[in-house]
Order: structure tokens, then C-alpha cells, then sequence
């Protein structure tokens, strides 16, 4: 496949992220900012140790994570939807010579460099608050498990973004599935914190499997291929799932 | 591919949705460099048609070609020769004038040298030149229509397709727009929708109309209104005695109708010839002014699609 269209619809809108990248980074950074002085600073007293790491610790790789995939989903959902729903260019690309798997793997690409990117700032403020260092091999094993992570959220942001038709239903399933999924995935508590009938499902989730996997890769060092191919295989799934569901909504 | 080929054919073309039938069995055929208008209602199955020749959506039955080809197996290439402008302007609000047509030549694949020459060309040209750092949604809506239609010419298509290029527009607008239509006749085949019956009349060679997803009729301009049955129609202005003298029109044999409107009096002849008996019974009446009413496309339009509003 040539991914010239690809490439041209990702570049414009990383034009876009280029020149709203201030505004957007002080949004993106509040959050899990504001998360990590509550929880990791605040609570850090009372917790002390999780799984022998200090809790500030704990759930700093988390909360990288979370901006990350966030980032990805959010970007895919809202800039499909708005190019497909009120600025119809999707309608504009689609009259040119590349194909619909083009403009969907545009979106996606898009959604991942901005999870990517905001992941990474996020982290860059979050290790300069803190004490914590972490050698190279621990952050390459780190944003090894970020690249699948954020690919799958953006391929769900592209569903979402392709099916739902209303803003308001993009929101309620941030709030019903996204949210709850990341929350679940001990962001912020050890797995071994859910009652035993319910442990094995939450760590059947991808989403716990990259959680889980991130935070192995930056603290200890370590990369669970396990969580890794999990990770990655529901990423292609829900790849092949996003250019079909797409591609059928289109035709329409 | 012969020169003969026409830039699109289309026959027996059908299309549903569920149970509402947008096309059946349509049949159409558009000359290479010529204007097309595709006059229709409401709900008439125009944009389905379009949508169709610009390989945006499959047909359920029937045969399309696009320049000799068909969508279903060479949308690639199809959308390669053509160029659309859709009812909504579709920019791209995010980045520049400028920048949009750079995305768009991106898309089909252009050099740079060649798209850069390109833009600067057709900027000036739409007189968009000034503007062009400018996002489009700081323009007026003609202005934004001349962006759209500078984008569907950028990569030089055989084929323009114009759905409803002028809905929205100022008078003005709407004549600049006209007349660059005009400028790049012949240059390629340009395949108009419109619901402004003097648009398709001021621009198109050959006017379709379709309703109820079939095409009516189809010709020139005044071919079509020569088709239209009924007589000649001529207004006769009074000084006064408007009702005695329609009456007395009225009962002549070569009169097939009289309407009286303020005063004037509508006469419907069975032929042109009547004239001569109609001004020898008026001699001494007080007849400030005899013309001929032209029948318009919008006769023609409603004759054939009816009167009646549709959703």
C-alpha cells in the first residue's frame, strides 16, 4: 500500500499539533500534574511502600501512561469525528486518489504522535519534580510498551471517532469505558488488591497488561513479553477493526 | 480510449436505500467538454448520482464510466481525473488557504515544484492571492467558495463535478463564479447540479432533469422549452376594460386561455399565427402593449416535477 495520503494527512496535522503545541501541553500536563501532587506527594506519607517502591513511584509510570493513551484516544475520537461530522474533509480526501485505509492510518499515526508526545512531556515534568532517575535501557524498555499502548488507543479513538455520530456519546464513553479501564488496570493500587473471583479478568485486560507492563519496564527494568505481545496483538486487532469499521461506515 | 468516449455514461443505474429507491434504472450520457446541468427537486437522487460518479459510493445495479472507466474497479484512477466541489465547502479550517491546497496536491500525488507554480496560479486567479496565509473561515462565503473550487482544479481534472457551486452566495459571488465557469469551458467536461434554474440556463449546454431517482427529460436549454406542450403566450397591456376585453378574447377559437393579471391579460394562442386575427379584434382598443412571455426553464422545471414541496 503507499501511504503517500497517509503521510500528507499526518503531516498537516502535525502542523496543526505545531502551532496549538503550548496550549495544548499546559492542558495535558495539568491533569496527571495535578493527579501526581495529590496522590504521589500527598498521599505518599500515609501509603508509603507499594510492592517495595515508594507510592510516588508507583504510579508515576501510570500516569505517563494514562496522558499517553489519552492523548492517542483523544486525538483520534474528536479529529475524526469533526473532520468526518463538521468540517467534512474527510469527504474532501476521499474524492482524491489514496485510498480509505490511507486516511485511516493518517488518523491513527496522529493519534499515537500525540500520545507519544504528550506521554514523553508529561514524564519530562513528572521526573523533574521528583527524586526518581531511571538508567537509559529503562526508559527504552519503557517507551517500548508506549508505542503498542498509544497505537491501540488511537485505533479505539478512530472506532469511536468513525461510529458515533453525537459529541456528547464520545464523552460518556471516555466516562463508561476509557476511564474506568485505565483506573482499573492499578494505576493507582497493586492488582493484588483485587479480591482473588475478580484478579484473573482484570489481568485478562490489555489495558492491564500495558499498565502493568509499563510500570515493570520503567521501574525495574524489566520487559514482560508476555504483557508486550498482548499489548501488541490487541493493537493489531483493533487496527484491522478500525480500517474495516471505517472503511463499511464510509460506504454508507 | 477514443475521443468519442463520453466523459460519463451511465445506464440502467439503480440504487436503494432499504426500502427508498434513490436511482432506477437511470440512464444518462455527458460529452467530453461539454457543461452538464442535473436540474431536480429536493430528494430528486442528484447528490446519490454524484456521489456515485465521484466513486464515493457503489451503485446497486447498472454501469457507470468515468472517461471509459468504471468506479467500482478503478476509483484510483477515476479520482485522479476528477475534480468535485461539494455542496459544503469542506476547507479545512485549521490551516491556511494556502496550506490547504498543499494538502490537496500532496493527495494526488504532485510534485512540489509543480504544485507551488500551480497554487500561486490559481490563487491569483480566484483572487484569493492576498489572502492566501489566511485561515478559511476568516473568509466571505464567496470568497470560500473560490477556494473550493481552486482546490478541485488544482491537480487539472478532465472532469469537474459542481454540486450546487453557487448555493449561499451574494449576486455577485455567485456571477464571478459563473463566469470563471465559463473561462474554462471546453478546457474540460464540467458536470453541474443546481436548484438556480438561470444558472443551468446561463451555463449548461445540455440540462437534465430527474425526479423520483429517473431522468425526466433531457436537451438544450431551449430545446426543453420547445418541448413544453401548450401554445404561444403573449401579454397585452390595457388602459382599461381589462375584464370586457379578456372576455372578448376569451371567446375567440384560436384562444386556448386568458388570465388576467392587474392590467394585462395573459393570452394562451394555439400557435403564432392567431396573433394577426387577436390584433384585428383588439383594433381601437386601448392596447398600450403587446409582448411575447417567453416559456423559462422554471416552466419547463415545474411542468415536469410538479408544483408540490418536497421534504
Amino acid at each position: 500500500m503507499i501511504l503517500r495520503g497517509s503521510f500528507a494527512i499526518w503531516r498537516r496535522d502535525m502542523l496543526v499539533l505545531r502551532r496549538s503545541l503550548l496550549s495544548e501541553l499546559v492542558a495535558v500536563v495539568a491533569y496527571p500534574l495535578t493527579i501526581y501532587l495529590a496522590f504521589g506527594i500527598g498521599m505518599q506519607g500515609y501509603i508509603g511502600l507499594v510492592e517495595g517502591v515508594p507510592y510516588g513511584l508507583f504510579i508515576a509510570p501510570g500516569l505517563i501512561t494514562m496522558t499517553a493513551v489519552n492523548a492517542a484516544y483523544n486525538e483520534s475520537v474528536w479529529s475524526l469525528w469533526f473532520h468526518r461530522r463538521v468540517q467534512f474533509t474527510i469527504e474532501s480526501y476521499r474524492v482524491t486518489p489514496i485510498s480509505v485505509s490511507e486516511i485511516v492510518i493518517a488518523k491513527i499515526l496522529s493519534g499515537f504522535t500525540h500520545g507519544l508526545i504528550k506521554g514523553m512531556v508529561v514524564g519530562g515534568v513528572i521526573f523533574a519534580i521528583t527524586p526518581f532517575r531511571f538508567p537509559l535501557e529503562h526508559l527504552v524498555a519503557y517507551l517500548i510498551f508506549l508505542v503498542p499502548g498509544s497505537a491501540l488507543f488511537s485505533c479505539a479513538g478512530v472506532i469511536c471517532g468513525t461510529i458515533m455520530d453525537k459529541p456528547e456519546t464520545i464523552g460518556k464513553v471516555e466516562a463508561v469505558f476509557i476511564m474506568p479501564l485505565i483506573f482499573m488496570s492499578g494505576l493507582f493500587f497493586p492488582l493484588s488488591s483485587y479480591p482473588p473471583a475478580i484478579a484473573p479478568w482484570v489481568r485478562a485486560l490489555p489495558t492491564t497488561a500495558l499498565f502493568e507492563g509499563a510500570r515493570q519496564a520503567l521501574v525495574v527494568g524489566i520487559l514482560p513479553y508476555g504483557s508486550l505481545v498482548q499489548v501488541a496483538v490487541t493493537a493489531l486487532l483493533v487496527f484491522v477493526a478500525a480500517v474495516w469499521i471505517f472503511r463499511w461506515k464510509l460506504s454508507e | 480510449m477514443t475521443t468519442q468516449t463520453p466523459a460519463i455514461s451511465v445506464r440502467s443505474l439503480s440504487k436503494c436505500y432499504g426500502a427508498l429507491t434513490a436511482l432506477a434504472d437511470f440512464n444518462l450520457e455527458v460529452a467530453r467538454g461539454s457543461i452538464f446541468g442535473l436540474l431536480g427537486p429536493n430528494g430528486a437522487g442528484k447528490t446519490t448520482l454524484i456521489r456515485i460518479l465521484t466513486t464515493l459510493m457503489r451503485q446497486d445495479a447498472g454501469e457507470v464510466l468515468i472517461e471509459g472507466l468504471d468506479p467500482r474497479t478503478h476509483g484510483r484512477e477515476i479520482r485522479c481525473l476528477i475534480g468535485v466541489v461539494p455542496q459544503e465547502n469542506s476547507l479545512d479550517r485549521y490551516i491556511s488557504a494556502r496550506e490547504n491546497l498543499e494538502l490537496h496536491a500532496r493527495l494526488h500525488g504532485m510534485a512540489v515544484g509543480r504544485y507551488r507554480r500551480r497554487i500561486d496560479e490559481l490563487l491569483e486567479l480566484m483572487g484569493l492571492a492576498g489572502r492566501q496565509h489566511d485561515m478559511p473561515d476568516t473568509f466571505s462565503g464567496g470568497m470560500q467558495r473560490r477556494l473550493v473550487v481552486a482546490r478541485a482544479l488544482l491537480h487539472e481534472p478532465r472532469l469537474l463535478f459542481l454540486d450546487e457551486p453557487t448555493t449561499g452566495l451574494d449576486p455577485q459571488s455567485r456571477r464571478a463564479v459563473w463566469e470563471y465557469i465559463k473561462s474554462i469551458a471546453g478546457r474540460m467536461t464540467i458536470f453541474l447540479t443546481t436548484h438556480y434554474l438561470d444558472e443551468a440556463e446561463q451555463l449548461c449546454g445540455r440540462i437534465a432533469i430527474m425526479d423520483h431517482g429517473r431522468l425526466i427529460d433531457q436537451g438544450s436549454s431551449q430545446e426543453l422549452k420547445d418541448k413544453l406542450s401548450g401554445g404561444t403566450i403573449y401579454q397585452i397591456d390595457f388602459a382599461d376594460n381589462v375584464d370586457a376585453y379578456a372576455a372578448l378574447l376569451q371567446g375567440m377559437a384560436c384562444v386556448k386561455g386568458v388570465e388576467i393579471v392587474e392590467h394585462s391579460v395573459c393570452v394562451e394562442l394555439v400557435s403564432w399565427e392567431c396573433l394577426a386575427e387577436v390584433v384585428t379584434i383588439l383594433n381601437g382598443a386601448p392596447v398600450k402593449r403587446i409582448s411575447l412571455k417567453e416559456r423559462t426553464l422554471e416552466d419547463v422545471f415545474i411542468s415536469l416535477t410538479g408544483t408540490g414541496v418536497r421534504e
